[in-house]
């Protein structure tokens, strides 16, 4: 490019000027001379803007072609895996599809007789997800490398010569085998969900929903779930996409914004729990099962799960701030995860009716949360208040087994300082040790923390069980988020699938 | 054995591109007549060698319509050669690389039609042909009028009204309404109107160029960049605003002007967002949106944008090999998006040396504005220059997500009659000016000729 504007300011061949003697010419000759010359001058100055111009148009050109290259090394990767890139089913008729497989080496979902098939029925049913129909689960979000082929150059060159298909990639996910049955049978024939991820990593370990579907029978599955009038979930990821009321769960998080908007005064909160209805902004509260819990401070109100001393809290809260805080945590805000997720719910502000705050602030009211969000913050806590990203790929291996691409952890965002951390950790083991869950870890072999909830729907009617929490507390090593619906009816409780969950989780790595 | 054709024919297809970029450049350095010619001979020959490679991928891979492709290609090929040929035999003075550049856009964009969408290409192609024919005159009425300057304010009026007429008997398509409805054929005025906007300005500076001319220019430049915005055709306006500041500037050679109209147009397009924000510029909010985060509706607004970078990222450097990709996913993929679905199927390589080549363009281009001497002619190829160039940039620009997509199509390559006939129109002007040029640069030369061998004889 640069040759070619020095080229355009080069004079051109027929008009270079010879020494010619003046003497020897008619004056009409010498006008024609002294004319053209005073034309070329004025030719060269109305020439400045045209190369000045021109300059800053090979500028934008050169901009723009390095954005492309920028796009191409840099984002296309990112790009051209996002599962909404239906053009990657043109490259089926090259590509078999490679296979999905454990990180402890199972593989769940492989071709069979020119079918897909999932060795491991309802097992992996929502994580791992199909591929007819529409995609869902890993089989969506790690289409693009089941579809590319890593093979060798040569075996793929002869496969394209005799227009064979070329073996696709086997994608590695982040699912342990044990850990995931442990977690399906656990919740055995009650609907919920469940999450477990490294806090370190955001590495997802386990992921259930129920009720779950056999994906080797999508096309029954499908057809019922789209039948019309048909009102089945049943191929939802209740995991990902379940919008539950938080229960006490949130409790937590409401510890966290008194914590800040009070920083001098929370150690000292206390408060009275000894009738068993008290009344908070003319709303009329009182705890689970109509239990008085006596003199509470912070601690004792949360590892007793105290409704009457959250609703106290919430009436001094800053709505506002409160609201800044939960959005901080990505409520009403999408998760950074790479497949679809629901987004969770916190709609109180300074302008809503203040008799929503008492619920609201122990877990009832509009509040919504995923389980897959609940997970989030506990492994925030858990991870010394770096808040990272889940997911659910591991690796990318050609069909050999040589690895082609690793994925890495990566972090969202510091929410927590160090001092919140350790504050509510404190909090939270005491609810494991001498709170709502110390019945379900005794003579648990590792130090857990967490926080029970149970979650009042259909008019209270029926409960949901709650359990978020974590192992070890000054090491974290893995966290859960379980939600159970209808506890009360199949009796299925969130904090034991969590002790069996955490039992496994340490006898498979001894 | 198709298959190995077909993908042989995707590398030796990028080859050629290459080796025609390169000549595109490596064209204007040598003088050597004979030399020359020698290498537009070659560049004919390599756009002839991609084109044959690419119909020979489309009849393989569609045997039942071999009959028809056959001939398709046939007659493409009479057109191209008897154009490249000919028009060089009657016009001797016009510019070979315009008209090799001209034909190897034209036919680039008869493949990726004929890949989409059959029945457009032969469209495209009887649209094309028959403006070739009716523009071959146009070097000729220029060079035999030459008072074409003169008619400065009839250019400006039939322009504003020509871009009104959307008022009347306009019809809407892509949320804008610049298009007209005359005897069943829907055209898009503004696409003439920009040649008589490049006549009109360089015509009014040709008159004088004090400040009350200025002034009166500016006048009805804004009329004209007005009637745009109220069509919500802002891609229009902005090119209009462009091609006028850069004839503004290269037509009175004063850099004052130039800054004051930018600061200028960027104070109106500043008040008129504040005054109808709502009215007028909420689709430009949602394409400006889009273009800050396609992600976030990748179903809804943001899905021709991603779908267009999931071509070119899915096509990679080498492209998926033509007729294997789906750039027919993407909306629009025939005019707007066609670059994009170029990419896909030829390769990211292929579509930059594209770019490269239609810069070559506008290089040609702006050496004709260079060596003409006359301003009017000196100004109007510089604006059609930019025109050109501008019009392009936008187009790549905006489905590569480089700047917020604007809805152009790139001259020649994208489907559509306006686009195809008024890029015609606009690069036979800059062979009727080359033509000028040329016989001037030729009589001038003689003249000298003569007296340095008077001086030499004597």
């Amino acid at each position: 490019m640069k040759k070619k504007e020095e080229t355009l300011n080069k004079p051109r061949k027929g008009r270079k000027k010879k020494e010619i003697d003046q003497r020897l010419l008619t004056p009409e000759q010498r006008a024609f001379l002294e004319k053209e010359e005073k034309i070329d001058k004025i030719n060269n100055k109305m020439n400045g803007p045209i190369i000045g111009i021109t300059y800053l148009v090979a500028f934008l050109v050169i901009g723009l072609i390095a954005y492309i290259l920028h796009f191409m090394i840099v984002e296309k990767d990112e790009v051209i895996a996002n599962a909404a890139n239906t053009r990657l089913d043109s490259y089926a008729a090259d590509v078999n599809r490679g296979d999905i497989v454990t990180k402890d080496g199972k593989t769940v979902a492989t071709n069979k007789n020119g079918k897909r098939y999932y060795p491991y029925d309802n097992l992996f049913a929502h994580a791992v997800g199909y591929s007819d129909y529409t995609k869902a689960g890993v089989e969506l979000v790690g289409n693009y490398y089941l579809m590319d082929s890593h093979a060798n150059l040569l075996e793929r060159a002869v496969n394209t010569l005799r227009e064979e298909q070329n073996e696709g990639d086997t994608v590695v996910t982040t699912l342990n085998y044990e850990l995931q049955q442990t977690a399906y049978d656990a919740l055995g024939g009650a609907d919920g969900a469940v999450v477990m991820m490294e806090p370190d990593t955001g590495r997802i370990l386990a992921m259930v929903s129920k009720p779950d579907f056999d994906p080797n029978d999508i096309d029954t599955v499908w057809q019922e779930a789209n039948a019309e009038g048909s009102t089945s979930s049943v191929l939802l990821n209740r995991a990902t996409q379940g919008l539950y009321p938080p229960g006490s769960t949130f409790k937590v998080l409401t510890a966290l914004t008194y914590m800040r908007q009070y920083p001098r005064k929370y150690e000292k909160y206390s408060y009275n729990c000894s009738q068993t209805e008290a009344i908070f902004n003319s709303v009329s509260v009182h705890c689970y099962g109509r239990k008085t819990h006596g003199q509470q401070d912070l601690s004792e109100a949360l590892a007793n799960s105290c409704n009457q001393a959250f609703a106290d809290i919430g009436t001094q809260l800053n709505v506002n701030k409160w609201k800044d805080t939960l959005e901080s945590f990505l409520f009403n805000q999408s998760l950074p995860y790479m497949d679809a997720s629901a987004t969770s719910r916190f709609t109180l502000d300074g302008k809503s009716d203040k008799g929503y705050i008492p619920q609201t602030a122990f877990g009832q009211g509009d509040t919504l949360i995923t389980p897959l969000h609940n997970a989030m913050i506990v492994s925030t806590i858990a991870n010394g208040g770096l808040m990272m990203k889940p997911y659910l790929i591991d690796s990318v291996e050609n069909y050999k087994g040589k690895r082609v691409k690793k994925f890495s952890p990566s972090s969202y965002d510091t929410l927590m300082t160090s001092d919140e951390v350790d504050t509510l950790t404190g909090y939270m083991r005491k609810v494991v040790t001498q709170g709502t869950a110390a019945d379900y870890f005794a003579g648990a072999s590792y130090e857990a923390a967490g926080k029970t909830g149970t979650a009042e729907y259909a008019n209270g009617e029926h409960d949901f069980s709650w359990f978020i929490g974590f192992t070890s507390v000054d090491h974290p090593e893995v966290a859960v988020s379980i939600v159970v619906e209808e506890s009360d009816v199949n009796g299925v409780k969130a904090t034991a699938i969590a002790r069996k969950l955490f039992d496994t989780y340490y006898s498979i790595s001894e | 054995m198709t298959n190995v054709i077909i993908n042989a024919s995707k590398y030796i297809i990028l080859l050629m591109m290459i080796l025609y970029a390169i000549s595109c450049y490596t064209a204007f350095r040598k003088v050597d007549e004979k030399e020359k010619t020698a290498k537009l001979n070659k560049q004919i020959i390599y756009v002839f060698v991609m084109h044959f490679l690419a119909y020979l991928t489309f009849a393989l891979r569609n045997v039942e319509q071999m009959k028809t492709i056959v001939i398709f290609y046939g007659l493409q090929i009479f057109v191209a050669t008897m154009y490249m040929y000919l028009y060089h035999y009657i016009y001797p003075y016009s510019s070979r690389v315009i008209a090799n550049n001209m034909c190897f856009l034209l036919l680039i964009g008869y493949i990726m039609l004929t890949r989409l969408n059959f029945a457009l290409a032969k469209k495209q192609f009887i649209i094309a042909t028959a403006s070739l024919v009716l523009v071959s005159v146009i070097p000729t009425i220029m060079d035999r009028n030459k008072n074409l300057r003169k008619y400065g304010t009839v250019y400006g009026v039939l322009g504003i009204v020509a871009l009104s007429s959307v008022f009347v008997i306009g019809v809407e398509q892509y949320g804008s309404v610049n298009w007209i409805s005359l005897f069943g054929i829907t055209i898009q005025p503004s696409e003439f109107v920009k040649i008589l906007f490049v006549f009109f300005i360089a015509s009014m500076l040709s008159k004088s160029r004090d400040f009350k001319q200025v002034m009166i220019t500016t006048a009805f430049a804004c009329v004209h960049m007005g009637v745009l915005v109220l069509e919500k055709d802002l891609g229009g306006a902005l090119i209009f605003f462009v091609i006028f500041i850069c004839m503004i500037y290269v037509g009175t050679g004063k850099i004052a002007y130039l800054i004051t109209f930018i600061a200028g147009g960027v104070a109106m397009a500043g008040l008129a967002f504040l005054l109808f924000k709502d009215r007028l510029f909420d689709h430009v909010m949602v394409r400006v949106n889009v273009w800050k985060n396609p992600w976030a509706d990748i179903r809804g607004t943001g899905y021709q944008i991603t779908q267009s970078l999931f071509a070119i990222g899915s096509g990679g450097y080498f492209g998926s090999g033509l007729t294997k990709g789906s750039p027919d996913v993407i909306p629009v993929s025939e005019s707007d998006f066609i670059f994009s679905a170029i990419a896909e199927e030829f390769g990211v390589i292929f579509a930059i040396f594209l770019i490269l080549v239609c810069f070559s363009c506008f290089i040609s281009f702006v050496t004709i504005a260079m060596h003409v001497r006359n301003r009017f002619y000196k100004t109007m190829a510089f604006g059609f220059a930019i025109c050109y160039m501008f019009q392009t940039f936008l187009s790549i620009g905006g489905v590569t997500k480089f700047i917020p997509s604007t809805g152009v199509t790139i001259p020649l390559v994208s489907y559509g009659g306006s686009s195809v006939l008024s890029s015609l129109i606009m690069f036979s002007i800059m062979q009727g000016i080359s033509t000028i040029e040329n016989k001037e640069a030729k009589k001038i030369e003689e003249e000298r000729r003569n007296i340095e061998q008077a001086a030499q004889g004597a």
